[in-house]
């Protein structure tokens, strides 16, 4: 067994691959003269595989679920992994997302002691109607800090405006309502299902050598037996569920986001509709832009206006976001500019101009350990290369755009969310 | 493998070389630094938009920023804050380092042109700056201000800070009052611009592959021949009469606790290091005593958390509750922050917090822009140490010097928002 070594020539960037018999895939990248290291272990198991097919059994489980099993990883038989952490200084962390859950550390000494509490820590869970109890007060004041969080509503709101069927429209943490009905069995279910070995995916990144991970992934870790699980996902229609969403909270700044949802089948996108997506948003609606411009000149946004893309298993989407004191004025701007585009396409210096954005971008995700960590964590989980958009960014052409963008921003497949002023 | 080297570029202006090969990305940056002043704050502010706005030779915001764009998606970053009772504006550009630009493009070398552009030779109209530039960039700071409302989190610490130190410079604010920056026109702009440029006192720092003779040449002429000099100090209150209590009512699902502390004022590193761990004994990290006991053990709240600020000697412990906690919470910190002043630290939460802290010192080193803040705040307090060699100091404070920090802090103001 041997790590396989991975190169990108134009960064100077290379890191390591194997999969170790355990099941576990293992990516390790060495950064020369850095002085911490940054690791990461993930399982494609997040809030939207809240119903999945277990060694045949159907399981459906209450919102919520992923993100308290998260929180109840952390404590073993022995206590809480904080306090182990504690001893090797490590700074320790995790953290649940939509399609994934993640355990994380960042340490500059004792990294082989570090990794093994991050070893132990997703191998032993240890779940009893005591210790699920306990934490349903935490994750409840958790839960209502995020009510009070304007971009969190706002985003969250949006996501029901859009979607009808698909669980991305359910909040990850859950409800107070819904995480009480979270049993020990539960979690037990779920951890079995998705925190087998052959789920998961470790990447290390910084001062470090592959082969001291190797040596303690070894010592450390049992061999699992594949299990088959799957998540269900029920069919989501293409058009968004309604058009427009408020919700008023004491803000002093009206916050909106405006998605345009897209067709999604059941995978991932591929580096090279990323690239062109990321192009497009740049030249259309960038700093450098023309939107941005008339935006700004009506008083219409402010510095905190931005666009994300949003994509998954059964999910894609366009988000427009921001402060406005006009939402729908923002909006009709918006949508009528995406018009424009959609029979214009995308300027040749434009391209030239976002696509500069884009390059540099790629090569500022190799600085930081954190970004290193999660873009191959990502690519392991989505099937996209590590070091594909570096190879690819000089090779995208302004039709590529223009093609890409005909799959995107349909004016008449949009939802708006706002969060209004109280007063 | 990064070396620090400072020189005095002339009165008052020193300009910093971190020379660093492991990154893809280039920094340069300027901080200027003035007494915090009702009058001229909220000009300081406004300034370091309209600065980074545009300048003579990109006239608007479209323009310069798709010279950012071409220059690989390079960025300029002005910040506003306080260090103590002075207000810091920053300038800094960062973009791609020369080595992996394609077509061998000069970048650092435009980018350091391009932060002198926006700093001495910027768009001006009759003279002014353009009012329709300072209209425009007042409309967007009055919201940011406003938006700070939006984080209930932050809203309260600022709330809390602001009443606590209402007597002080403190309060002002970074961006000074909503008002003061209504109230701001082209002239007050343009002459804050000349005070801030000619009187403040100026770090410039520049990090990355890039040699710096050329950038630093240029700062040098633009900078010299004028006496400037930084005059004010912070104000540390030592002891409190009596605890003020605030409490605002809102339409929120969790109500905030925030409890202000006045500390001692570190004279030196080891002071300052023995403050730090001090707060992260008590609440700075998950091993804390207010994390293991507030959050852990009674489980009243997510996050319960301190923070200690050394340039102005106060300590911030805040936490999210139900309304109906707010009083246990309180109290449950009391009790924590009086076992810390009695000497109740076990030589494990000691070590675990010398650990944490050492950790927080190196991992600094792996960042520009952290790396750019760290040393930034040892010149600006006299201190000559870097990451690791104040790592190395950590190991040597010991507990008697933490609880003798401890024993100084006092209670100050109670702030805390109800929600309805």
């Amino acid at each position: 067994m041997s790590f396989t070594e991975i190169k990108n020539e134009r960064f100077g960037e290379k890191y390591y691959t194997l999969r170790h018999p355990s099941g576990l895939t293992i990516m390790v990248c060495p950064k020369e003269g850095f002085e911490s290291t940054y690791a990461v272990i993930g399982t494609r198991f997040g809030s939207v595989n809240s119903e999945f097919v277990h060694n045949g059994v159907k399981v459906k489980v209450p919102d919520g679920t992923a993100h308290y099993l998260e929180h109840k990883l952390f404590e073993s038989e022995e206590g809480d992994a904080f306090a182990l952490y504690a001893k090797t200084g490590a700074s320790a962390n995790a953290y649940t997302a939509f399609d994934v859950t993640c355990y994380l550390f960042l340490c500059t000494d004792q990294f082989d002691e570090s990794l093994r509490i991050l070893f132990d820590l997703i191998q032993s869970p240890y779940f009893t109607d005591e210790t699920v109890a306990k934490e349903q007060g935490i994750i409840g004041q958790e839960i209502k800090m995020y009510e009070d969080n304007p971009e969190w509503r706002v985003t969250m709101n949006l996501l029901q405006a859009m979607y009808q069927n698909h669980p991305i429209n359910i909040d990850i943490a859950g409800s107070v309502e819904s995480i009480a009905e979270i049993t020990p069995e539960i979690l037990f279910e779920c951890y079995h299902s998705y925190y087998n070995l052959n789920n998961m995916v470790l990447c290390v990144a910084g001062d470090v050598d592959p082969d001291t991970v190797l040596r303690i992934a070894d010592e450390k870790l049992k061999i699992n037996e594949p299990v088959q699980v799957e998540s269900v996902f029920p069919d989501e229609p293409y058009e968004v569920k309604q058009t427009l969403v408020e919700q008023c909270l004491p803000v002093a700044v009206p916050q909106f986001s405006l998605g345009f949802k897209e067709n999604a089948p059941k995978n991932y996108a591929s580096t090279k509709q990323l690239l062109c997506t990321n192009i497009i948003l740049e030249a259309f609606a960038g700093t450098g832009s023309a939107l941005y411009r008339k935006l700004l000149d009506l008083d219409l946004i402010n510095s905190s206006f931005g666009t994300e893309y949003m994509e998954g298993n059964g999910y894609r989407a366009v988000i427009f976001e921001g402060e406005t004191r006009a939402p729908q004025e923002v909006a009709a701007i918006i949508k009528e500019e995406v018009r424009r585009l959609h029979q214009t396409g995308i300027a040749p210096t434009d391209f030239d101009n976002a696509k500069a954005v884009a390059y540099g971008k790629i090569a500022y995700g190799f600085d930081s350990t954190y970004s290193i960590a999660s873009e191959m964590l990502n690519a392991a989980f989505t099937g996209r290369g590590v070091y594909e958009a570096a190879e690819l960014i000089e090779s995208i052409t302004l039709d590529d755009v223009n093609q890409r963008l005909k799959e995107q921003l349909d004016p008449d497949n949009c939802s708006l969310s706002v969060i209004n002023s109280i007063s | 493998m990064s070396g620090w080297e400072r020189k005095q570029l002339c009165d008052g202006v020193g300009f910093s070389y971190i020379a660093d090969m492991r990154f893809k990305k280039g920094r340069i940056g300027a901080t200027l630094i003035t007494p915090l002043s009702r009058k001229t704050a909220a000009a300081n502010a406004l300034l370091s938009f309209v600065l980074t706005r545009s300048c003579r030779n990109y006239p608007d915001f479209t323009a310069l920023n798709r010279k950012l764009n071409d220059l690989f998606g390079a960025a300029l970053y002005p910040s506003v804050y306080r260090r103590g009772d002075f207000q810091m504006i920053g300038l800094s550009a960062a973009g791609l380092d020369d080595r992996y630009a394609p077509q061998g493009k000069n970048v650092s070398g435009e980018l350091a042109e391009l932060l002198c552009e926006i700093m001495f030779d910027p768009k001006l109209v009759n003279g002014r700056f353009d009012p329709a530039d300072v209209e425009q960039e007042k409309r967007q700071l009055i919201e940011t201000i406003d938006a700070e409302y939006n984080d209930k989190r932050t809203y309260a610490i600022n709330r809390c800070t602001e009443n606590m130190c209402r007597e002080e410079l403190f309060s002002i604010g970074r961006f000074g009052s909503r008002e003061d920056v209504e109230a701001l026109t082209t002239d007050s702009v343009y002459e804050a611009w000349k005070v801030l440029l000619d009187q403040s006192e100026v770090e410039l720092m520049m990090l990355g592959s890039a040699s710096p003779d050329t950038a630093m040449e240029r700062f040098r002429k633009q900078f010299e021949s004028k006496p400037r000099k930084c005059v004010g100090q912070t104000k540390f209150v030592a002891k409190v009469d009596e605890v003020k209590r605030i409490v605002e009512t809102d339409e929120i699902a969790q109500s905030k606790l925030v409890m202000g502390y006045r500390c001692a004022h570190p004279q030196n590193m080891q002071e300052r290091i023995a403050s730090g761990l001090m707060s992260a004994v008590l609440g700075a990290t998950p091993t804390s005593k207010l994390f293991l006991n507030v959050r852990e053990k009674q489980s009243l709240c997510y996050y319960c958390s301190s923070m200690v600020d050394n340039d102005k000697g106060i300590m911030i412990v805040d936490s999210g509750v139900e309304t109906k906690n707010i009083e246990k919470t309180e109290n449950a910190v009391t009790e924590q922050i009086n076992l810390l002043k009695n000497g109740v630290i076990s030589e494990e939460e000691l070590e675990n917090a010398k650990l944490a802290i050492k950790n927080a010192y190196i991992a600094s080193m792996d960042s520009l822009a952290a790396m750019q803040s760290y040393y930034l705040s040892m010149v600006l307090s006299g201190e000559n140490y870097s990451p690791r060699e104040a790592a190395a100091l950590v190991d040597g404070v010991t507990k008697d010097q933490v609880v003798a920090f401890a024993k100084q802090i006092q209670l100050d103001t109670v702030f805390s928002l109800i929600g309805n």
